[in-house]
């Protein structure tokens, strides 16, 4: 069945098992590996987009649930808020490894999109569902309120 | 001679207007010897510079969070004087000058890469640093201290010209290499010794999701392959039927592999789905019928009898008999899943006489050494390339190789590139875990509160043996049993410290600070109980046992730090002490836990390091900051449980890792005490989970030796 929805702007239309989830479709049909696969269960973070501006795990979405949707990935070159997070990063040297941190990032977009100036509560409640085996947390912490506040 | 070093000169020039310095100091000393055969783009260098002045730094360390490539870089730069913000940092092929220090391999671990590379890097920036000013004075016709370098530019101080490094690279392999050049002290530098960021490069290709990881690979005509493997350990694959998964669109082969059946598809999810779709009979053996609690009686009744000698002086029976008090505690550690983030992943090209593999290795030439093998194809004919790791901690340095030769048998005689990729069930389920350890200690103390003998018997299954890491065991004791119990830094007159090496079909491997993980924990517990029992700060007490200046000025700063004898002491908040040198470096904390209800939570870590000299104190810091968040998911939460002969855990909803809502406030300061150069990717580890206990002891009284540490 041909699918629509839009990926960073761009349109795509593609003939897809409806089954398929988003993370895949993402990262193999469309060679976007910018997002991540960590768990396949919604239960690390890794695969975070935004779908009409809320965080959503990719790897748990069929295809099916985006139609017509527009999604926001970490390759996102217009977004002001999403520049504004990276920048936070960089200038916290937040990342390690840095596998997860697309996924981190995409979560925290789609906080400060919902709450733009959010509390240490606020943000520890929306982050807790992504992982980072390297520990980055408390910089996260900081590189969000940095954000936020800019 | 000449000649043909013209013909190299011009053939370079126009094949690749490259240079590229490979020293090996002090073993040998020149540029790469000028001949036809030679290729222009050496892999085994640490330095590539273009005609266009792309300069780019080799790194066979592999980088997997810890930050080394941009210390690495931070070392050459320090020497060779280039715009920093401009530099390419990559990592290198597989090549002989990149091997460790202490083993022909290519290697990431033990936190040895600055304490093991930093001085051939500088000494081989600084040595083209010379190069590049003597070409330059050559070209100018004045003599060397006319000129100066500034950014990757040379500067006619004079005349106030220009060259760019580049355009020199054709002068270069006329000048010899300097033997010995003398590189900077550490007062002199201007780079090594600053808090340095990941480099922006990196970074940002880290924030945009552009970093190339092994599962980020995209060879053309690629196909992915999904795995079933056995849930009981060392199970083997019986029989399967495979026919209702090759009707699938997209399912292109199944094939039984020495794990178990590989799918290969058009795509990853197609595989993972057509697993359902192909029945597999197991022969499971007989450790179908084994759990945690058959483990747990088996370690009992070894820890009962006599094992390998770890550590045996003095008289530690008679000290027993004279004991004023004993304190005796048994230390018990589960499993432990590595689980980093990236899941374990590598594309294997068979070609025939040829292949190429890609993955995220620690280990990189013995993944292409053990690929070459299973293809029966002569190593030099693999050509591996490293990408960047999603996270190590040691499973990417498989001593069993498992996850690389599932890859190999996978994509072995077809006719693609195959990239193997386990899903995160297989992580957690398929082993290569910190191995579950069950320890007996005893301490004697005297009238005085003195520890006057120290027995253990440390029960866990061997990491090394039968692996290419063999040479790691001694008398029958693994290296992962001793280390932090042997070398324990306290005076202590009489010691019997044994081993003992269970097996099972599970395998074993390190897992970040490998043996410090269950050999801090009681060193550190029981210091603190025997402190706690005589009455005395357990800071003091420590001291008193000490008898390095460098440990005891280290405790005195993170007590200071932690402001530690003004301490606000409140009801059911508790502070624990540890102390652990670790991979050459010494790393003190201090935890402060509030106990609510029947949780804890960690609020605040106060951790001191002296690991020599900190060549980068901002990666000193998030390595610190990273170390105790990864030990505190163990102190805390995760476990690998054994039923029916399989891991109990198969995802991060069971098998618990820490979150945002887990970590404490951490402050990290550093020593720069000059001795020898230490590591910083693991040392944070050991110390957090003995400071956490210790933290509840002080707050409730009661000893916690079991791990993870749960209350009520």
């Amino acid at each position: 069945m041909i699918t629509k929805f839009k990926v960073d702007n761009v349109d795509y239309s593609i003939d897809i098992d409806q089954n398929t989830p988003l993370l895949w479709v993402l990262r193999e049909t469309l060679n976007l590996t910018n997002t991540k696969f960590g768990c396949g269960v919604g239960e690390c973070g890794a695969c975070t987009v935004l779908m009409d501006n809320k965080s959503i795990r990719a790897c748990t979405t069929p295809i099916s649930m985006i139609i017509n949707k527009e999604i926001t990935t970490i390759a996102n070159e217009n977004d002001k808020d999403l520049k504004k997070l990276q920048n936070a990063w960089i200038e916290e040297d937040v990342s390690q490894c840095g596998y997860c941190q697309p996924g981190q990032i995409i979560n925290a977009l789609g906080l400060i999109k919902q709450t733009p100036l959010p509390s240490d509560e606020q943000i520890i409640f929306s982050m807790n569902g992504n992982i980072c085996r390297c520990g980055t947390y408390n910089k996260i912490k900081t590189a969000i309120k940095i954000a936020s506040k800019s | 001679m000449q000649e043909s070093r013209r013909n190299f000169i011009k053939t370079s020039t126009l094949a690749t207007s490259a240079f590229i310095l490979a020293l090996h100091l002090p073993v040998k000393s020149k540029a790469q010897e000028p001949s036809s055969k030679l290729k222009p783009l050496e892999p085994n260098a640490f330095i590539k510079i273009n005609s266009d002045n792309t300069i780019t730094f080799l790194m066979g360390q592999a980088e997997m969070g810890q930050g080394t490539y941009t210390t690495l870089a931070m070392c050459i730069a320090e020497e060779l004087d280039v715009n920093w913000e401009e530099i390419n940092i990559e990592a290198a092929d597989l090549a002989k000058i990149h091997f460790h220090a202490w083993v022909p391999l290519m290697l990431t671990g033990a936190s040895s890469s600055i304490s093991t590379k930093h001085e051939i890097l500088r000494k081989t920036g600084a040595a083209l640093n010379i190069m590049l000013k003597t070409a330059a004075a050559n070209r100018w016709k004045v003599r060397q201290f006319n000129v100066e370098t500034k950014e990757s530019k040379v500067i006619n101080k004079k005349t106030k010209e220009t060259f760019t490094y580049g355009d020199l690279i054709n002068d270069l392999s006329l000048i010899t290499v300097p033997k010995d050049p003398k590189i900077k002290e550490f007062s002199q530098c201007t780079i090594i010794g600053q808090p340095v960021k990941r480099h922006s490069k990196e970074a940002w290709a880290k924030v945009k999701g552009e970093a190339e990881f092994g599962i980020d690979v995209r060879v053309p005509n690629m196909k992915y392959a999904a795995i079933i493997h056995p849930s009981v350990f060392g199970a083997k694959v019986k029989s399967f039927d495979a026919k209702k998964a090759l009707k699938k669109d997209g399912v292109l082969i199944v094939k039984e592999i020495p794990s178990g059946i590989a799918v290969i598809a058009e795509q990853w999810w197609i595989a993972k789905e057509a697993i359902s779709d192909v029945s597999v009979i197991w022969n499971e053996g007989d450790f179908k019928n084994i759990s945690t609690e058959d483990l747990n009686k088996e370690y009992e009744k070894l820890s009962k009898l006599d094992g390998s000698i770890m550590r045996k002086d003095g008289d530690s029976n008679k000290a027993f008999k004279d004991a004023d008090k004993i304190i005796e505690a048994e230390y018990n550690f589960p499993f432990l899943a590595h689980a980093p983030m990236e899941p374990l992943n590598c594309v294997v090209h068979d070609q025939k006489d040829k292949a190429e593999i890609y993955s995220g290795g620690q280990i990189q030439s013995v993944y292409r050494d053990v690929c070459a093998q299973v293809l029966g194809i002569k190593a030099e004919n693999v050509k591996y390339t490293n990408t960047f790791l999603g996270g190590g901690f040691g499973r990417r340095a498989a001593a069993n190789v498992d996850y690389v030769l599932d890859a190999a048998h996978t994509a072995k005689g077809e006719a693609w590139p195959v990239m193997t990729l386990w899903s995160r069930e297989d992580d957690i389920k398929m082993g290569n875990y910190r191995p579950m350890y069950k320890n007996k200690a005893k301490l004697a103390l005297d009238k005085n509160g003195i520890i006057t003998a120290f027995e253990a018997t440390v029960v866990g299954q061997n990491i090394v043996k039968n692996t290419p890491f063999a040479f790691l065991e001694k008398d029958g004791v693994d290296w992962a049993q001793w280390e932090g119990l042997s070398n324990h830094p306290y005076s202590i007159a009489n010691h019997n410290l044994q081993a003992h090496s269970p097996e099972s079909p599970i395998p074993v491997l390190w897992w970040r600070s490998v043996g410090y993980t269950q050999s801090a924990p009681m060193v550190e517990g029981l210091i603190e109980i025997a402190a706690k029992e005589a009455g005395i700060d357990p800071i003091e007490y420590r001291k008193n046992i000490l008898s390095d200046k460098r440990h005891i000025n280290l405790l005195e700063e993170v007590a200071r730090l932690a402001n530690w004898k003004n301490r606000k002491k409140e009801k059911n908040v508790g502070y624990g002490v540890s102390f652990v040198p670790s991979f050459g470096s010494i790393i003190a904390q201090i935890a402060k836990v509030r106990v609510i209800e029947n949780d804890y939570k960690v609020e605040k870590v106060w951790c001191s390091v002296d690991c020599g000299f900190a060549f980068n104190p901002l990666n000193v810091e998030n390595q610190m900051i990273s170390g105790i968040n990864f030990g505190l998911a163990a102190t805390k939460h995760s476990e690998i449980t054994i039923k029916n002969g399989a891991a109990v855990q198969s995802n991060f909803y069971d098998y618990k890792v820490a979150r945002i809502s887990d970590v404490p406030d951490i402050e990290v300061s550093i020593i720069n005490s000059g001795a020898a150069i230490g590591g910083i990717g693991e040392p944070g580890t050991p110390p957090i989970f003995a400071a956490v206990a210790n933290a509840l002891l002080d707050a409730t009284g009661k000893r916690y030796t079991t791990f993870p540490i749960k209350l009520g």
